[in-house]
């Protein structure tokens, strides 16, 4: 019913597109009684072009809902797309390409492989792909990132600022259909934090990237161009051009809310059933 | 503290599994060796304590023979009436046992033990000590009649009425087989050949008026060593050798017990090696587990448990491990020796498994090893994780020990390899075997624990050329595996240290097994011109007959027989060496390339003349023309005149120094009854040595102890004898490399854990699981053949000097067996691939969320 024939190839796509899609996502741990229901029933669209923030108090299910619309999580119901490609369904090895082709990732520590330096890092999907990147656009990326001089330090002779830029980098260079980045500065002081939130700014604005950002800092959130509120595996709200003043606002209210005995029906959208061992493909 | 250390040791009790492995495969092997020798040395105690007689009376030994001459030393028959008048004596008993026979069923086939250990033909004289007990049949009675033990008979399938054919030093003769005997006690291996008493000296010791020995029994009330005192006093003190039940027993036990102390010692040598390399893999896992604490050890710190608390705190979890593991390994002992008891029996030792003897040491041995080996281990870690610092509780280091620098080991390996190289130097430069040969122990030892010590400082050098070609040939994925592998040079390094033990130690010997094969081709082919050469497979000698039926074979030209006589010589410089003398025809020089330095084969084979090396001649003083006196063993002396002094390469052959040869006359004269160890023979003209063969070997048939070889025959047999002990040191050396690639698995499924969050972020950018087995599986890889690089490096180093020492024996060629090098570096390559298989398996599984979420 949902797939539109209108999108086109990524990177062409002006900033009307939809680069990822959610409808009635479900994702549930366990069964029965002891379930958990971390998203329920979500609706959501990832314009192109656009840089969203995802924000909502713990637990909300903030980083499950980037987990799945990545392809890092697998959902108990409900569908996902990337551009036009379902991806709900796919098999690992096709999850696992389309993570390494059309995804770029940003997590909050722990980005790079420390045995690679900088450079090998940000061309590292490219190179496990077998792919030789675009050296206009890597220099592109590394020029916007002021990480010429660093190219060949491993990790552990940057700093954790210069650390989340080169993962920056990486995720950038392959110039992906849509870049996910979990709490980008949460292991970073203010003034290094600002600078990575410049550049995804940036990467969206001059580089016409498509960007998501989970985070809970307010003023991160604010520098992006739509807030979602998550509480409780639903969206409850957005917020468009988000200041610092009026996201941590409405952050405020969920502590109201949450202080309150929650009455929602939490089982609706759980229609398509919940398949069982629906998490991970093996034990840790 | 002590709950908080059960508490870790259980936590990671899957971490520490294959650590525990290694303590009982090491235990195993120890505790196994122990009970083993024991019970076999117990069990032929017992066989000799309960089968001396009181007082044994023997011919007089004087002089060994380390090489078999095929005589019989006797003493007269009458001795037994003689000593059965001595006050004392119940009963004395003329014995008759020889080894010098072969028994041969109708299809002429041998019917005696494939294993080497010898067929006896005995007489027929049961007492309550007899070690046998007739089961079905009869007794023998007159000439033609005997009685086979009943392991032959079921192992070569002879029944009651079976004809055989023992062929004897003085001849062959048939016998019908009219009884079968059942060993009482353990049957060693041996086959028994029973003949009526007087039927077995005339037909076994040419003379119904000789025996082996005299079994004497002591009159009820009258002490072994009494009785043994009055017969010396009958019999004078030279000419005898007298020993009371307990003597002979003692005897017999030491000259087994010498061979058994071999096969233990060699077996405990192997034990140590798979403890070496045990030790490898249990430090790499405590380091491994140490540095992944090193956050929950920094909070202990902060929390105020002191240094010593943590450090015991680690020490006891590995006597924790140790102890298990020698539980399990003693166990596992156990089931080993039950393993080689059954092996033996396959070889016909009956040895029975009811019988075997733990004795107090095998326990002892077993937590001694087990215990000791983890504790120092675990040592050097312990000391590590007590100096962990408060702060690191606090910092987010990845893992501690990383950029510790290696300058103490750099130090502490150069130093100790200049020593042993030095070492290895001065045995390749010494002209003295024992010299040279404690010079290379030493070596080999200093090097070995140089290269353990600067492993770590080979890694980046020796990995980055290994690994060169990963990147271009395997991109992102072979970069990563060729970094990791870089990554901690500690650990790679102690990995593969413990592969690299037991692979130098097998290039070293294919080294000096190759080079000993080659010799002996080239020594073949230089001194051997006989155009076949007939031996006994186990070099034992041969009846006369044997050598009358080659002589009559049709198209055979020369024969030059060949005798052995032990011999002592007394030289000019005063000392007295006991070697062995060999005896040829004249025609040597037909058969053989004897080079002279001076004088030549026919004044040394002429009478009362001899052939001395020409090194050991100078060494000793002896000029050609010198007067040496010689003793032979009854006590029979004579001069010869030094007559030749040879220039050979391999002259002086094992328990052959001197190199000593003269006329076979004299050896007839002097050692009688002695038998023909070698006949080498040639072709008459017009004959084909083709053609010969067949001959030959028709005429060799009813002989199946002995065969003809032409030189390249000759070669085989040599080869193959030298392969066998190779095998054996390989199989035993096996054990060392399972542990080391215990080790290799050890270290990368535990590096797997370490890395859990890399490789959860790597699956999250997009490595596939294909990917991520292929990186896991070229680190395994290239840490294998780092260390097979390393020990093929050392071990071919080991084995020029070897060859070293080999050439002062004689062995003067080198060569290396490039066909064996390349199969271990493949091996290795292989092994690493195998090593791979679980952890690259569990690392592709994990659940990328997780993973990347991992502490």
């Amino acid at each position: 019913m949902s797939t539109p024939a209108a999108e086109h190839a990524p990177g062409l796509a002006p900033a009307d597109g939809t680069a990822a899609r959610a409808r009635g996502l479900t994702k549930a741990y366990g069964s029965g009684e002891t379930a958990v229901i971390a998203l329920d029933a979500v609706d959501v669209d990832i314009t192109r072009g656009r840089f969203t923030a995802v924000m909502g108090p713990s637990g909300s299910g903030k980083s499950t809902l980037m987990h799945c619309l990545a392809g890092l999580d697998t959902v108990s119901a409900g569908q996902v797309w990337l551009g036009d490609t379902e991806i709900t369904g796919l098999k690992d090895r096709e999850l696992t390409r389309l993570r390494r082709d059309r995804i770029g990732f940003m997590f909050q520590s722990f980005n790079l492989i420390p045995t690679l330096n900088a450079r090998e890092n940000i061309t590292l999907p490219m190179d496990i792909a077998g792919r030789k990147p675009d050296e206009a656009w890597l220099d592109q990326v590394i020029d916007t990132l002021g990480l010429r001089d660093r190219l060949k330090h491993r990790p552990a002779q940057l700093s954790g600022g210069q650390q989340q830029r080169v993962a920056c980098a990486r995720a950038l260079a392959s110039r992906p259909e849509l870049i996910f980045a979990d709490e980008p500065t949460g292991n970073l002081d203010s003034r290094a934090g600002l600078e990575v939130l410049g550049f995804l700014r940036e990467a969206v604005d001059r580089l016409d990237q498509t960007v998501v950002m989970v985070t809970h800092d307010p003023g991160a959130a604010a520098h992006s161009d739509l807030v979602l509120f998550l509480a409780d595996g639903r969206i409850v709200d957005e917020t468009h051009r988000p200041t610092a003043e009026s996201v941590l606002e409405r952050m405020k209210r969920f502590d109201v809310a949450r202080a309150t005995p929650r009455g929602t029906g939490r089982r609706d959208g759980e229609a398509g059933g919940t398949p069982g061992g629906g998490v991970g493909g093996g034990e840790g | 503290m002590l709950k908080a250390t059960l508490r870790s040791f259980l936590a990671h009790k899957g971490r520490l599994l294959l650590s525990a492995l290694a303590v009982v495969l090491s235990v195993a092997f120890v505790a196994g060796s122990l009970i083993f020798s024991d019970t076999v040395s117990r069990t032929f105690d017992r066989l000799f304590a309960s089968s001396s007689a009181d007082v044994t009376v023997q011919p007089r030994e004087d002089l060994e023979a380390a090489v078999p001459t095929g005589a019989v030393a006797t003493v007269p028959a009458g001795l037994a009436r003689r000593l059965g008048g001595v006050e004392g004596v119940a009963s004395a008993h003329p014995d008759v046992e020889v080894e010098n026979v072969t028994v041969v069923d109708d299809r002429n086939e041998s019917v005696g033990p494939t294993t080497g250990a010898p067929t006896l033909a005995v007489d027929w004289h049961v007492t309550e000590r007899s070690v046998v007990e007739l089961t079905s049949g009869r007794t023998p009675r007159g000439d033609g009649e005997a009685v086979l033990d009943a392991d032959t008979a079921d192992a070569k399938g002879v029944e009651i009425g079976d004809t055989l054919t023992v062929q004897a030093q003085p001849g062959s003769f048939d016998v019908e087989v009219v009884g079968i005997a059942t060993f009482t006690t353990t049957n060693p291996g041996a086959a028994l050949v029973f003949l009526e008493p007087e039927v077995a000296a005339t037909r076994l010791l040419g003379s119904a008026d000789r025996a082996t020995s005299v079994s004497v029994e002591a009159a009820p009330g009258v002490p072994d060593a009494e009785l043994k005192r009055r017969i010396t006093a009958e019999l004078g003190a030279a000419g005898y050798t007298i020993r009371t039940a307990d003597e002979t027993a003692e005897t017999a036990s030491e000259e087994l017990g010498a061979f058994l102390d071999v096969i233990k010692y060699a077996m405990l040598g192997f034990a140590g090696i798979a403890v070496l390399v045990g030790v490898f893999l249990i430090v790499n896992t405590f380091s491994m587990l140490i540095a992944q604490r090193t956050r929950e050890l920094g909070l202990l710190r902060a929390l105020g448990a002191d240094r010593r608390q943590v450090r015991r705190s680690v020490l006891t979890e590995a006597v924790l491990l140790g102890l298990a593991g020698s539980t399990v390994g003693l166990a596992a002992g156990v089931g080993l020796a039950f393993g080689l008891i059954g092996l033996m029996s396959a070889f016909g030792m009956n040895l029975k498994t009811t019988e075997m003897v733990v004795g107090w040491a095998t326990p002892v041995s077993a937590y001694v090893v087990g215990v000791g080996v983890t504790f120092v281990a675990a040592y050097l870690p312990a000391r590590r994780a007590a100096s962990v610092s408060p702060m690191a509780a606090l910092a987010d280091a990845e893992v501690a020990g990383v950029g510790r620098p290696l300058r103490a080991r750099a130090v502490a390996g150069g130093v100790i390899g200049a020593l042993g190289a030095a070492a290895l130097l001065g045995c390749v430069l010494s002209g003295e075997t024992a010299t040279a040969a404690s010079l290379l122990g030493l070596g080999v030892v200093l090097t070995l624990v140089a290269t353990v010590v600067a492993g770590p400082l080979l890694v980046r050098p020796v990995i980055r050329v290994l690994g060169a070609a990963f990147p271009a040939v395997f991109g992102a994925v072979g970069r990563m595996s060729q970094r990791n592998a870089l990554r901690n040079p500690r650990r790679t390094g102690a990995t593969a240290a413990a592969l690299m033990v037991g692979l130098a130690l097998v290039g070293g010997l294919s080294v000096a097994s190759a080079s000993m094969s080659r010799s002996f081709d080239e020594q073949i082919d230089k001194t051997l011109g006989a155009d076949f050469v007939i031996q006994n497979a186990n070099f034992m000698p041969f009846p006369a007959e044997i050598t009358d039926r080659v002589r009559d074979t049709e198209g055979v030209g020369l024969v030059v027989r060949q005798r052995f006589a032990p011999v002592a010589v007394r030289l000019p410089d005063g000392e007295r060496i006991e070697t062995t003398a060999a005896g040829y025809d004249d025609g040597v020089d037909d058969v053989a390339r004897v080079t002279y330095a001076e004088g030549g084969t026919a004044a040394a084979l002429a009478d009362g003349g001899i052939a001395m090396d020409a090194g050991f001649a100078a060494e000793h003083g002896v000029r050609l023309g010198d007067r040496v006196p010689l003793e032979f063993p009854g006590s029979r002396r004579a001069e010869f005149t030094v007559a030749a002094l040879t220039d050979m390469a391999g002259g002086e052959g094992f328990a052959m120094r001197g190199g000593l040869f003269l006329g076979i006359a004299a050896v007839e004269e002097y050692v009688p009854g002695g038998q023909d160890s070698t006949l080498y023979v040639n072709a008459a003209a017009g004959t084909s040595p083709d053609e010969l063969r067949d001959r030959l070997e028709a005429a060799l048939d009813p002989y199946p102890q002995v065969q003809a070889r032409d030189q390249a025959d000759y070669k085989d047999l040599v080869h193959d004898q030298i392969a066998v002990l190779l095998y054996l040191v390989y199989a035993l050396l096996g054990l060392a490399i399972v542990i080391a690639v215990l080790g290799v698995v050890n270290t990368l499924a535990l590096s797997v854990v370490e890395r859990t969050r890399e490789i959860g972020l790597l699956r999250a950018i997009g490595l596939g699981r294909r990917q991520l087995r292929r990186m896991i599986r070229l680190e395994s890889v290239v840490i294998a053949v780092f260390g097979a690089v390393l020990g093929l490096g050392l071990g071919l180093v080991w084995g020029v000097c070897i060859q070293q020492v080999l050439a002062l024996e004689g062995m003067t060629a080198f060569a290396v067996p490039w066909g064996t090098v390349v199969a271990v570096v493949v091996g290795s390559a292989a092994v690493g691939v195998a090593a791979a298989l679980l952890p690259a398996l569990r690392a592709s599984r994990m659940n990328v969320l997780e993973a990347i979420a991992h502490e």
